[in-house]
């Protein structure tokens, strides 16, 4: 596999961090995820209510994040801990964390201390706002990520509060950009022998990508704002409701006329209806003028029929469409099925169940979904006893004075 | 100033879904030349436009996602320029494209697939960021961001229970996808410093967009839970919690979600409502280390939302975000671009740079680097290439003539 030999250790929890060392573990490296039962992950106690006979173990959105890792319990308010912790660091090549910047330097693990242990060390920390500035301790979760790099005011409708985007959206940009730092890290160290030290501002990530909204003010002194599903560009461009399935009549299709020869394959898909051939729906500019007529006639031709069929008739005709797909319909789609987009493992306390791997498909070295994650501190006499090379009698030691918990 | 990627030269035939791809890799500091046919990419047209008026050289979202790369101009629907490109392929290390298995525009359809340039270059890899992927039962269909966050299972849940669901104005899942772009070439230039092998790295915008869903899609055979709009909020296992609330001047997001790592948070802002005097008995008498979202009942969260809902109506967006950055309250402003722009953290940070931009005539303020290195390393290094900027240069450094190219058409 690409990444067979390559040895990750990681610190911290939620999803910002853990899924971009996941691109990494699900192609063969070994990834090493340390925790506590004194400060539990916090996606171990999203769904968790108290005498939950699964404890720690049963979250579901710990298991589909942290497929293909290793687990190692411990407890770093004890000192033999951060031994532990510092011998891990010598086996490993990259450290990965998502912590608040205070926890690793106060447990002395800071990147200037371990480069004395391991000198071509590739670290990474990821958190809310980057590990400077007056604001660099203050902690923050994706909520607050996407409200502060501008996510959330470009959401929703223009008469209505600011909205997601659904899934605290810094927290899916971040990871990637966790492996494209460490992957490019990777390549550097190979040419030349150089480890670093990588600091993510996941504000700062969001905001790079949303460029067009800084660009838009500091070059051209327009304020973005948000403007539900339309486009400046072109119309129609929204979702559109369709018929009823069963007692569910809540079934859109996504609809996008980039141009007036698009508009032209829709007239035709739709058997040219009197509204449609109206001469002001005829270029861009009328479309975009009239779009509230427009939509409402778009809207009487998809409301009596299945959205999959809409979907079906106008790809045929050559017009964007797409099915505006709720969690049940993507585990069905065909298209995510034929790239086997969800993969089943079976988790010692959950039991079978499904995670997702990410987009990319390597004509010559593919992702494997290989082992469930794990429970908590599943893995701490394999990794001590088989990766550090501890004696028997020495991880006792250790355990007994509770240094896995 | 070196990067991680120095050295690694990489064409870039993208459209507007992969700019970010190019960007974030020049950022590295590969050579990301940007390969547009004669008149210019079409986003060159797309305003809004610095200065108002109707510029190619002047459209803000080309400026904003085409930084560092270098910029030449080749009409691959002709022989000598695909002669000229596959004399760029040879010497390149990766290629990134956006074409779909039956885009006229792609690289197979053109007759320069990617067995064709392998055969003369072993190592190069080619990562194509396409709507559905290069194979498979949608794999023909069309689709730009509106398409892929629907299909991708992130537009269903978005949005307010009364109207349609809705996806964000500006285009995230060329975003995503940009990022995974940037990634797959990144991992296949790893494979070929072990092998030697270069190889097809082939990413869907349906499937990036499956990330931002948070593992909900997996786990609706646990929950039945189909992803059913709640407006600017989210959902406990009994009651529906507000996350997104009007204040005096514009928006802040809070969540009464618990675990040892916000309750710290709720308190403080209790005390701080306190010292307004708005901190009713619910807030102050309930037992907040016991508290847990999954239990808690709606005609509690409720009477306990009221509370702050009238607490925030009364405090401007700066206020709150200034106590919560003092007090830790896990409290955080919904950003206009100017906001961002004005942000003390931001500026400590130096995060916006002024880019000087000779040929153009302006100076614009940009996001800076993405991340901070401490190689250094990582940077915006230049503005958004002119049409053919660097045709003069980058041809002739394969020893070809441009006004030859010129009169062939090939440019």
């Amino acid at each position: 596999m690409l990444f067979d030999g390559l040895k990750i250790l990681e610190f911290g929890g939620g999803a910002a961090g853990p899924l971009g060392t996941r691109y990494f573990a699900d192609h063969g490296a070994t990834v090493v995820r340390v925790e506590s039962r004194q400060r539990p992950d916090f996606i171990r106690l999203l769904r968790y209510t108290p005498g939950d006979p699964a404890g720690l173990d049963g979250s579901h959105m710990f298991a589909m994040v942290n497929v293909n890792k290793l687990g190692v319990a411990l407890n770093m308010s004890h000192p033999k801990a951060i031994d532990v912790a510092r011998r891990l660091v010598g086996w490993c090549d990259v450290l990965a964390e998502n912590f608040a910047p205070k926890a690793l330097a106060k447990w002395g693990l800071d990147y200037a201390s371990l480069t004395t242990i391991k000198p071509d060390l590739i670290m990474i920390s990821t958190c809310l706002n980057g590990q400077s500035g007056p604001d660099r301790n203050y902690p923050g979760f994706g909520g607050q990520g996407s409200a502060i790099s501008g996510f959330n005011h470009l959401t929703g409708w223009a008469d209505r509060e600011p909205l997601g985007p659904f899934g605290t959206i810094t927290d899916s940009l971040s990871p990637r950009l966790v492996a494209l730092l460490v992957g490019s890290a990777l390549l550097h160290r190979k040419r030349t022998g150089q480890g670093q030290y990588l600091d993510l501002a996941q504000v700062e990530g969001g905001v790079v990508c949303l460029s067009e909204n800084i660009l838009s003010l500091s070059g051209a002194g327009e304020l973005l704002g948000r403007i539900g599903n339309r486009s400046r560009h072109a119309a129609p461009h929204g979702a559109f409701q369709c018929a009823a399935e069963g007692d569910d009549d809540d079934r859109w299709v996504a609809i996008a006329v980039q141009s007036d020869e698009d508009w032209q394959a829709l007239r035709r898909a739709m058997g040219d209806p009197m509204w449609a051939a109206e001469e002001r729906f005829a270029g861009v500019e009328g479309r975009l003028q009239h779009v509230d007529d427009l939509e409402k006639g778009l809207t009487e031709w998809t409301r009596p029929r299945l959205a999959l069929d809409v979907v079906g008739l106008l790809q045929q005709h050559g017009v964007e469409a797409g099915l505006v797909s709720n969690f049940a319909d993507q585990l069905n789609d065909p298209q995510l099925a034929h790239r086997q987009h969800f993969r089943q493992v079976e988790h010692r306390v959950i039991g079978k169940h499904l995670c997702e791997t990410n987009a990319m498909r390597f004509s010559l070295t593919p992702e494997s979904i290989r082992q469930p994650a794990p429970c908590l501190g599943e893995h701490s006499e394999h990794v001590c006893r088989d990766i550090l090379g501890m004696t028997a009698a020495e991880y006792e030691t250790l355990r007994s004075e509770e240094v896995f918990v | 100033m070196l990067g991680n990627l120095s050295g690694y030269r990489i064409l870039d035939l993208t459209d507007e879904s992969g700019f970010l791809a190019g960007k974030l890799l020049a950022d590295l500091g590969a050579e990301v030349i940007k390969i547009e046919p004669p008149q210019g990419d079409p986003l060159r047209r797309r305003g809004p436009f610095v200065g108002g008026k109707s510029d190619p050289e002047r459209s803000i979202v080309w400026l904003a996602l085409n930084t560092g790369k270098r910029g030449v101009t080749l009409d691959l629907t002709r022989a000598r320029g695909r002669e000229v490109f596959c004399s760029l392929s040879r010497r390149a290390d990766a290629i990134l494209e956006t074409a779909g298995p039956k885009d006229p525009r792609g690289l197979t359809a053109l007759g320069v697939g990617y067995q064709k340039l392998r055969a003369e270059n072993r190592g190069l890899v080619l990562c194509n960021l396409s709507p559905f992927g290069q194979s498979g039962p949608y794999s023909g269909y069309r689709g730009s961001d509106l398409i892929s966050v629907a299909m991708g299972g992130n537009m269903y849940p978005t949005g307010n229970p009364d109207r349609a669901p809705v996806r964000c104005s500006l285009p995230v899942s060329y975003y995503h996808g940009g990022i995974e772009a940037a990634i797959g070439v990144v991992f296949a230039l790893w494979g070929r410093e072990i092998s030697g092998e270069g190889q097809v790295v082939d990413v869907s915008r349906q499937e990036v967009m499956g990330m931002p869903n948070m593992t909900t899609p997996t786990q609706f055979p646990f929950t039945g839970f189909k992803g059913g709009r709640v407006g600017g909020g989210f959902r406990g296992n009994k009651a529906f919690f507000r996350e997104l609330w009007p204040c005096k001047d514009g928006y802040v997001s809070f969540a009464l979600r618990g675990g040892p790592a916000r309750i710290p948070g709720i308190l403080k802002l209790i005390e701080y409502m306190d010292e307004n005097g708005a901190a009713p008995a619910c807030l102050k008498e309930r037992d907040w280390q016991k508290y847990n979202h999954n239990v808690i009942s709606q005609p509690e969260v409720d009477e306990i939302e009221a509370a702050l809902a009238q607490f925030f109506q009364s405090k401007t967006m700066d206020e709150l975000f200034a106590t919560a950055c003092e007090r830790n309250l896990m409290l955080a402003p919904a950003n206009t671009a100017r906001q961002i722009l004005s942000s003390r953290q931001l500026a400590a940070r130096e995060f916006f740079v002024a880019l000087d931009d000779p040929g153009r005539g302006i100076t614009l303020t940009y996001p800076g680097a993405f991340a901070k290195s401490s190689l250094g390393g990582i940077a915006v290094r230049s503005p958004a290439p002119r049409l053919g900027e660097h045709n003069a240069v980058v041809y002739g450094e394969l020893g070809l003539d441009v006004d030859e190219l010129s009169a062939a058409g090939a440019i």
